[in-house]
């Protein structure tokens, strides 16, 4: 197992950098905004444990873990709480706490299922919700955790065969002139290869019939395929009864991305209310042609495009994105100011809603997440020294 | 190889060695301990795996595989318990056999292992053509019942080296 990869699966920097800039401009904030908020999207995607440690930060404010981190984590049950805690929080948001199967299903298959991801969930809102009269890092946040409830739809953020297992059913439709092709997916497993678009041969984590394998975290089993969002797949979920299903990523990424511009209008204050399965499609409508381009060409990081559609929106140049970029402020910072700086206020932000989500996991009666506090009722200081001694 | 799977990858090594010498010390007897051991396991894990189906696997597409597995341990344990009271021979020869099936269970694993680019290919496929040519070798000596054991136990010792160093790379 030291030499496979571990692919659990991150929404690629394209969108969460590039098109969430796009949409932040398009729903009314300045550059510097969109930045601060395209920023902190990204940056959930290299803020682990080996970070925080360096910048001597709160290592409960983790919002991913690199593979070197999983390829060691344990999969007893604590580790497992810290691995569900980190990647249903942030990547792969549960669509329903309560979800029912037939009644003689047990409840240790019931907790796994009621973690699978999907868009527009109460805790879509309730993510949303808790970045309303925040900080620009909270809605980046916001916006990744909600992009990826497209891209991530149908797989758990728990370590899971029975939920995220992929078979030899696996299929991509590719577009060739007015004809749609089905082609078989092609797994490998070597780390250092890049996937082949062109010949549809992809790279996976290994089958392992250990049910808490790591290899069976997310949508590592199904590859990078999810986070591309040219391709259409078809395959049978583990859960599923199976049933296929043919995930569009084109249509889901345009749905992806008006929603986010919907909710950053809201997080402006131009909505009162945040609804679920609302989109600013009209407001988004004349760029159409543009974004669905972009989304449709296939092309394994499509970073170059969506940086000229969202510099040509604000007519200001985006800097690329660079991790180190605000660690000095941080580590500089006297420590009662550290909260004030950037990352500071990044740390805040994700603990919030890891706590969030943790408590409402917790909440629900499934425990793979842990015992949970609400920080609502017990304040951020008392959370954050909670989960930071479980560590 | 997560921390925990090291530690239980090198305590099973270290049983295994135990097990290894018991037989190559005491021939006549060890191989009973061994064969004891190995239906006791191959139960538990039955056991197991049919825990597994019934409250997890069955929800899943091809969980039925995982209730056919659990079948075939249990069904394999038990039938190792029954063999104690044949001829030592027809003992031997079945643990040979399971041996040897293990060889190429690891062939098969390297073999998927080149045709997915995984680097450990060669490791797994070599140390599974050494179970396999151990076990075959094992056969001319079978009017031997000292020689079988003490071969048999040589290659005990070599998987329990091979699971050790696995889990430290």
């Amino acid at each position: 197992m030291d030499l496979v990869t571990v692919k659990v699966g991150k929404m690629q920097i394209d969108f969460h950098y590039y098109a969430t800039y796009a949409a932040a401009i398009i729903a009314g904030y300045s550059h510097e905004e969109s930045m601060e908020i395209c920023y902190s999207a990204q940056f959930v995607d290299v803020c682990s444990r080996t970070l925080l440690s360096k910048l001597k930060a709160p290592g409960n404010a983790a919002t991913t873990q690199l593979q070197l981190e999983l390829a060691d984590a344990r999969t007893d049950i604590i580790g497992l709480q810290d691995i569900t805690r980190i990647w249903s929080s942030f990547h792969f948001l549960p669509y329903d706490l309560h979800a029912k199967r037939d009644k003689h299903c047990r409840r240790t298959y019931l907790d796994k299922y009621r973690l699978i991801c999907n868009s527009n969930g109460p805790l879509v809102a309730d993510t949303v919700n808790l970045a309303k009269n925040n900080s620009l890092q909270a809605v980046g946040i916001a916006m990744h955790v909600l992009a990826d409830t497209w891209a991530h739809k149908y797989f758990a953020g728990t370590p899971s065969l029975v939920i995220n297992n992929v078979n030899y059913y696996f299929y991509e439709w590719v577009v060739d002139g007015d004809n749609s092709l089905r082609r078989k997916v092609v797994t490998r497993h070597n780390p250092t290869a890049a996937d082949d678009i062109v010949r549809g041969i992809y790279t996976a984590s290994m089958s392992s019939n250990d049910e808490n394998s790591i290899m069976n975290l997310g949508h590592g089993r199904a590859g990078h395929l999810p986070d591309y969002s040219f391709i259409r797949y078809e395959y049978m979920p583990a859960w599923g009864d199976y049933n296929n299903i043919i995930k569009d990523n084109p249509s889901d990424y345009w749905h992806a991305f008006c929603q986010m511009v919907y909710a950053l209008r809201y997080l402006r204050g131009e909505y009162d209310t945040f609804e679920l399965d609302t989109y600013d499609f009209d407001v988004v409508s004349r760029w159409e042609d543009e974004i669905k381009a972009i989304l449709i060409k296939r092309q394994l990081d499509s970073s170059e495009d969506w940086k000229q559609f969202g510099e040509a929106l604000s007519g200001s140049s985006i800097s690329d994105f660079d991790e180190n970029t605000w660690q000095k402020q941080y580590m500089n910072a006297a420590k009662a100011d550290k909260d004030a700086t950037f990352l500071g206020k990044f740390f805040k932000a994700a603990i919030v809603q890891k706590s969030m989500v943790s408590n409402r996991i917790f909440e629900s009666g499934n425990s793979l997440a842990g015992v949970s506090v609400n920080f609502k009722n017990n304040g951020l200081s008392f959370v954050r020294n909670r989960i930071g001694r479980a560590r | 190889m997560t921390l925990f799977q090291r530690i239980r990858s090198v305590i099973i090594g270290l049983v295994m060695l135990i097990f290894a010498f018991l037989i190559v010390i005491d021939p006549k007897e060890g191989y009973q301990t061994v064969a004891a051991l190995l239906s006791l396991s191959l139960i538990f894990s039955g056991f197991k795996t049919l825990w597994y189906y019934f409250t997890l696997a069955r929800h899943m597409i091809g969980g039925l595989a995982v209730l056919i597995r659990a079948v075939i341990m249990l069904d394999l344990g038990f039938f190792t318990i029954s063999l104690q009271h044949l001829p030592r021979v027809y003992l031997l020869l079945y643990l040979l056999l399971i041996y040897a099936f293990t060889g190429v269970v690891d062939i098969l694993n390297g073999l998927e292992a080149r045709r997915m680019e995984a680097p450990n290919w060669k490791f797994k496929t070599f140390s599974g053509i050494i179970i396999v040519s151990l076990a075959l070798v094992t056969l001319f000596f079978v009017r031997s019942l000292t020689v079988l054991v003490v071969v048999y136990g040589i290659g005990l010792i070599y998987s329990a080296l091979v699971r050790i160093i696995s889990a430290f790379r």
